[in-house]
Formats: C-alpha cells, sequence, structure tokens
C-alpha cells in the first residue's frame, strides 16, 4: 500500500498551541500547548571525571533521560509536580528557537498523540512566512533523516488561513490575513496564493501580551491571586471572559452602572497550601482586548493601531490587488477568538479607508467621484484552528502529493529543496 | 515514553468527551490512521446521540495467514468477552473496513470508575481484535496445554503483508519475528538495537524476563513456513514465553508488547536518531564556536546590520538573528 492512499498528517507549531490531525478531518485530534518538560538532572553530572563502571550506569542513565520527557498538557503537569523536569518552549516568536526540544516535541506528536508510523504519511507542516530559509531545511533534515517521512510540505499559514475558507465559499485565494497567535501577529496579504513578501507587517503584540497586560492590570488593583499562579489565572480570564467592545469610555460607565452584571469572579486553589481563593475580573475583560486597537495603553515604544497596520500594509501592496485586498481580510489564530473583534476591526478600518476617500475627493475638488471601497473581515467559527483546517483541506486534495518534495528528491539533492515550496496548481 | 500504550488516545479523549456532553448532539466523523496501518473511522449522527459507529479496518494480510470473515481468529469471541452488551458487532461491515462496532453508550456502566474502565477497552479495540489469536494461544499455554486442529507453526499477521510466527508446545510457546526495514540506516540501527536488546537480557534484574534471542538467519523451528515470509533485512528476533509469563493480568500485557514488537522497536529506532541528531548539532555547534574564536576580528563583525541577511548562518546566529 502507498504512502499516498493514506491521509497526510497535518501539524500545525504555533508559539502557543500545536494543532494536529489527519487530513480530511474538520477537526484537529489534538490542541496542545507547545511545551516540552525535559529531565536535564543527568545532563550536568555527565562532565565529572569517573571510572569506567561509572560512566557506564551515567551512560545508561543518560539514554533513559533521553526518553524521558513529556510535552503538552502532560508537561505543565510534571513540571507543576516535581522539580526535575524543565519547561522549554520551542517555538517563539512563531520561529523555533530549540531544534532539540523541537524534535523531541515532534517525536511525541508522532508516536504518543497521533500514534501513526512517520514512514506511512505525507506530512504538512506550517511555518510562519517570515521564517529563515535555513530553518525551513533543519524542518526538512529532522523529517526525513529521523523520522524518514515519504513526502514533506511546509506550507505558509497563513496561506492555509485563507484556504480554509474554500470550502465554506468559492475559493478565494487573494486576500489579507491577520495572524495573531500567541507569540506574533502578522498582516500578510495573499495574492492568488501568492505571499506578498514585501509588505508583510508585524507587530509585536500577540496573546501572551494580552495576558501580560491583564496579568499587570490584576496585580495592580491588588486581586487576591498568588504569585505562581498569576499568569495561568491571567490566561483563563483572557480566553474565558475577554471581549472587544466599541467605545472605551462608555463600557467603563456600563461596567460601574451594573458592576454585578459585569464583573466575573474566579475561585481557585492555591497550588502550595491548597486553600481556596477568589478574585474578580472587571476591566481587563475588555481593556485586555484593547491592546490591538490602542497599543498605548500597554507599551510605550509601539503604537499603532492594528487597523491602521493593516491599512499601511494594503497601501503597500501593488496598486491592482488593494480593492480585492480590503475586501477579504481573513482572521486567523487564537487571539482573533475574543467576541466581536471582526466587528469592531472592520468598523475602525473602514473609518480609515473613508477618510481617505473623501480626502482624495475633496483634493480634487468633487468632479470625480470614486467607487466606495468594499472592506470586509471576514471571520469564522474555526479561526482557532483555520490555519491547520485549511491544511487539512489541501492536504486531501490529489494535487498535494505531486506539490510535496518527496524522500527521493530530498536524498538526491539534499536538504536544499526544501528552501521553496511550490505553490499548489488549481488551487486558484 | 518507553512502551506505546494500548489504547488509542485520540479515540478515548472523544469517547469520554462524548460520555461527558451526552445531552448535546453532535455530529462527528473522523478518519485516522495509526501504526501498522490500522485505520479508524468513527460516525456519530445527529439522530441518534448515544450510537457510536466505530468501523476498523486491519492490515492486510499476507498468503500464509489466514482470516476468518475478514477478522484473525478467535476476534468475535474476544469481542464479546470484552465488551458485553455495550457494543454489538455489525454484519456486514462498513465498506473498506473489517469491523464495525455498534457502541450503545447509554449502556455504559453508571460507575464512574468501570465506565472509564470499559471505555479504555473499547479504545484499545486493536489490541483485542489482532491480538486475539496469539491470546488463545498464550491461554493454552497457561493451561499447558496446545491449541487443538492448529499445525505446529502459526503466522499470525502484525503488519501489512507481514507476519510473526509461534511455534506451540505445552510447555512453551516461542515466537519469532522476522525484522524488516526500509532504510538502510533503520535497518543497520535496528540490527545493533535488537543485539543489545539481547546483551540487555543477560543483566541480573531481568532474569525473570522471556529469553530472547536474534540472529540473522531463520531459525530452525521456522524451517516450513514459506520462504517469501523469512526474507529479513534486520535478522530474527525471538522469545520464548514460559506460563508465568503470561499468567493472571500478566497476559494483556504480554499481547499488546508482543503484538506491537515492530512498531517498539522502530519507535527506538527513531528516538536513537533524533539522539544522534541532537548530539550532531551539539557538536556542530561547539565546531562553530570554535572557528568563531580563532576568527580575527570576528566579534565586532558580528554588531553590523549586514550580517542580518540570509546567507548560510550557523544554529546560533540563525537564532539570534530570528526576529527579535
Amino acid at each position: 500500500m502507498d504512502a499516498t492512499s493514506r491521509p497526510a498528517v497535518v501539524i500545525d507549531n504555533g508559539s502557543g498551541y500545536t494543532k494536529m490531525g489527519f487530513a480530511g478531518n474538520v477537526e484537529p485530534c489534538f490542541i496542545l500547548p507547545s511545551v516540552v518538560a525535559v529531565n536535564e538532572s543527568f545532563l550536568n553530572q555527565s562532565r565529572a571525571p569517573s571510572s569506567k563502571a561509572n560512566w557506564l550506569a551515567q551512560h545508561s542513565a543518560g539514554v533513559m533521560a533521553d526518553l524521558d520527557f513529556f510535552i503538552g498538557d502532560e508537561a505543565l503537569a510534571k513540571s507543576r509536580s516535581s522539580n526535575t523536569y524543565n519547561l522549554s518552549y520551542p517555538i517563539k516568536h512563531g520561529q523555533v528557537d530549540n531544534w532539540d526540544a523541537m524534535e523531541r516535541y515532534w517525536q511525541q506528536c508522532i508516536f504518543n498523540y497521533l500514534r501513526c508510523d512517520p514512514e506511512d504519511h505525507y506530512f504538512l507542516l506550517t511555518e510562519s512566512p517570515l521564517t529563515a530559509p535555513e530553518s525551513r531545511e533543519y524542518t526538512g533534515e529532522i523529517m526525513f533523516e529521523t523520522f524518514n517521512v515519504p513526502g514533506l510540505y511546509i506550507a505558509v499559514n497563513s496561506v492555509l488561513a485563507l484556504a480554509a475558507g474554500y470550502t465554506t465559499s468559492k475559493c478565494e485565494m487573494t486576500g489579507v490575513v491577520v495572524d495573531a497567535g500567541d507569540g506574533a501577529t502578522y498582516v500578510v496579504p495573499v495574492a492568488d496564493g501568492y505571499v506578498i513578501g514585501s509588505s508583510i507587517k508585524s507587530i509585536p503584540i500577540a496573546g501572551k501580551d494580552v495576558t501580560l497586560f491583564i496579568q499587570q492590570l490584576m496585580r495592580e488593583r491588588g486581586e487576591n491571586v498568588p504569585q505562581e499562579d498569576s499568569f495561568e489565572v491571567a490566561r483563563k480570564a483572557k480566553e474565558m471572559h475577554c471581549y472587544t467592545c466599541s467605545d472605551i469610555v462608555k463600557e467603563f460607565n456600563k461596567h460601574d452602572k451594573e458592576p454585578a452584571k459585569y464583573i466575573k469572579q474566579w475561585r481557585g486553589i492555591k497550588p502550595k497550601t491548597g486553600a481556596p481563593y477568589s478574585c474578580d475580573i472587571g476591566y481587563e475583560r475588555f481593556l485586555g482586548p484593547e491592546v490591538f486597537f490602542n497599543p498605548e495603553i500597554y507599551s510605550s515604544d509601539f503604537s499603532t493601531p492594528l487597523p491602521a497596520v493593516i491599512d499601511k500594509c494594503i497601501q503597500s501592496a501593488p496598486i491592482d490587488t488593494r480593492r480585492a485586498l480590503y475586501k477579504n481580510i481573513v482572521l486567523s489564530g487564537g487571539s482573533t477568538m475574543f467576541k466581536d473583534f471582526g466587528r469592531r476591526l472592520q468598523r475602525d478600518l473602514k473609518k480609515i479607508v473613508d477618510t481617505r476617500v473623501l480626502a482624495s475627493e475633496a483634493r480634487l475638488g468633487g468632479e470625480i467621484k470614486s467607487q466606495p471601497v468594499e472592506v470586509n473581515v471576514v471571520s469564522h467559527p474555526i479561526q482557532r484552528f483555520a490555519v491547520w483546517f485549511g491544511g487539512s483541506v489541501l492536504a486531501s486534495t490529489p494535487e498535494f502529493f505531486a506539490a510535496c518534495h518527496t524522500k527521493a528528491e530530498y536524498e538526491e539533492y539534499g536538504a536544499s529543496i526544501c528552501r521553496t515550496n511550490p505553490v499548489f496548481k488549481g488551487m486558484y | 515514553m518507553i512502551l506505546l500504550q494500548s489504547h488509542s488516545r485520540f479515540l478515548l479523549q472523544t469517547l469520554l468527551n462524548r460520555v461527558q456532553n451526552l445531552e448535546k448532539a453532535v455530529e462527528l466523523d473522523y478518519h485516522w490512521v495509526e501504526f501498522n496501518d490500522v485505520r479508524y473511522h468513527m460516525l456519530v449522527s445527529m439522530k441518534n446521540p448515544n450510537i457510536v459507529l466505530l468501523s476498523v479496518s486491519l492490515p492486510t494480510p499476507p498468503p500464509e495467514v489466514v482470516f476468518m470473515s475478514g477478522l484473525p481468529f478467535g476476534a468475535v469471541e474476544a469481542i464479546k468477552a470484552a465488551y458485553g452488551v455495550a457494543v454489538q458487532i455489525l454484519d456486514p461491515p462498513r465498506d473498506g473496513f473489517n469491523l464495525t462496532l455498534k457502541l450503545n453508550l447509554a449502556k455504559l456502566p453508571p460507575n464512574e470508575e468501570h465506565r472509564y474502565a470499559l471505555l479504555v477497552k473499547i479504545a484499545s479495540v486493536r489490541e483485542v481484535v489482532l491480538g486475539a489469536p496469539l491470546r488463545v494461544v498464550l491461554k493454552h499455554l497457561v493451561s499447558r496445554t496446545i491449541v487443538p486442529a492448529s499445525d505446529q507453526v502459526l503466522a499470525l499477521v502484525h503488519r501489512p503483508k507481514e507476519s510473526f510466527f509461534l511455534v506451540s508446545k505445552p510447555d512453551k510457546v516461542t515466537v519469532v519475528f522476522p525484522m524488516r526495514f526500509k532504510d538502510s540506516i533503520d535497518t543497520a540501527f535496528a540490527t545493533s538495537f535488537l543485539q543489545e536488546f539481547v546483551e540487555a537480557r543477560h543483566t541480573a534484574g531481568l532474569n525473570n524476563a522471556p529469553p530472547c534471542l536474534w540472529s540473522p538467519t531463520p531459525p530452525l523451528e521456522l524451517k516450513e513456513a514459506p520462504a517469501e515470509a523469512l526474507s529479513a533485512n534486520a535478522g530474527f528476533v525471538s522469545f520464548v514465553i514460559f506460563p508465568r509469563h503470561v499468567e493472571g493480568k500478566k497476559l494483556d500485557r504480554t499481547v499488546w508488547n508482543l503484538s506491537t514488537f515492530h512498531a517498539y522497536v522502530s519507535y527506538h529506532v527513531k528516538c536513537s536518531e533524533g539522539f544522534m541528531h541532537t548530539r550532531m548539532r551539539r557538536r556542530v555547534e561547539s565546531l562553530i564556536q570554535a572557528l568563531d574564536r580563532a576568527k580575527p576580528g570576528g566579534e565586532e563583525k558580528k554588531k553590523s546590520p549586514s550580517s542580518r541577511s540570509f546567507k548560510r548562518l550557523s544554529l546560533k546566529d540563525a537564532r539570534a538573528n530570528s526576529i527579535s
């Protein structure tokens, strides 16, 4: 039986969560935090000079330590319960930072979670649009050398997010992808499936910053949260209660008038003593997501709001694509999941565009009327794993297997084949 | 992780999820594939949220293995014995699958613990079905009899078009695995891994483990087996199982570990390759460091903006230069 007759494995490694599953399904099998807990207690001892027997003992201990690691939720649980495990986050800001940890992470994903034989399946992995070609080569090396995969495709995650809309409406491969994950936010214009590299904008604000901001707000208000738990509580508060408001001042008034309706309670148990505690979640419910629209409340060195960045990005794209780009602004990533995020973005962006159109009409003296620009922010229910879903859709088309780099090609030409990836034919 | 678990993680997770939200009707349609080409398909419809249709397809058997109506012998009895009333076997199975089970979630035991145990058992359906013949043979070993109406050498499928062999005697069962690997590097790794494996059996702590042997040529027990089943590029591993290895609760573990032995070896071959790469990366990094130290004036050059281009970088540079 040939590997092309089996569904491809689709793994989307994000800085916060990793989504993995088999092509052809509508949901990933697992969504896990991208974290590895490694037992490093053996590493430091190995340098000490010792006799042969001792060396052997340490050697075999070291070999076992090599298998002694956990990923995902298990890793978080392990590191909390014992201190022999060190947490390491293999992906930082959308880029692979620690290749050893990354290789182990993949190993566990494949063998322990998906439980598939990597030799039996084609693989589709994702990368951010600004990943260096070297990093793509390393990925290829690990996949072909360690796991012996028969074929590999490394897709740009924003193209996949666009492709996620492929089944819901007609196939539209032109648009701007606003990809706000946990570690990085990118605004990526895509025309006919090709990324317009020179216009990509990145923003130093992402999900993690929202969490940090909420943590800071709660700490400043003096909420009763234990220090070691405060980041987790802030993250949970963000995921469960945050929403986007249309006007901060009005929202403050609403909260002050009816605190019972708007202020949420959080109950937890202190990890060290086991004593229960509770705290309030108030203004941070709407102030957290506000970081994207008014960054100056969070950081002093970056102050361009997200709608302005998107506008700048589209304005720097080739002129004949701009209308199409405004028409299809696709949200992807967990940090765009806040309620009404898309609506707020569309309103703010429309305002910017309309002002510019009016200004240019005034400059021309009202003689020429331009066609109104259609601004459309698309959000879909599967936004959280839109990238994975797009991958699943693409990898289940017959063209996918032809577009992959195969093991034979790798053996013939080496890792440099992974530098470029052909865009699917017939997908746009 | 050193050993593979017997239950499918995804199946267990989905079932637990379903049981906890029984009142919410959802439509589920999942396909997935596990090692050794075991395919699953799970279907839940809006109309009957209590009913889960689970189809399993098994690896294609080689000619020397006999399947009875698409299943290994003893599988139907094993399923009935393991699952009881909550599970029904549908005949004929779904197109393209060997077995379709109809799970009625309303009939699960009300006791939390028993229910969990049963769900884990359902999630290990491949162990129940594929391990059934092995379990029959090993059960006879416990009572020190031979399976009636079976010839001396019994072939059981464990991978697509590949089988392993059982030679049963009243007081012991010899299990022989022909080991095959596709990649030449894998073959080399596996050969030395298996030799180490046999060596490790002789250490003091493992006196009670089943004796195991590795040889590059087929062992004498298999002289009657068909020739094409005996071409193995990584040699032959044989285990001798005594009644003490299959007593009571040990039976399930033994069955699972034996029927996934090839997957176990291939997992560890991949792990050792990963380990080698980790060490090679560390070595390259230290060599690059040594080179950098030897470079005259290398320190100032690093800080200039021109080094932020896409030229071939060392691992460390790539890390430093990735978007900050």
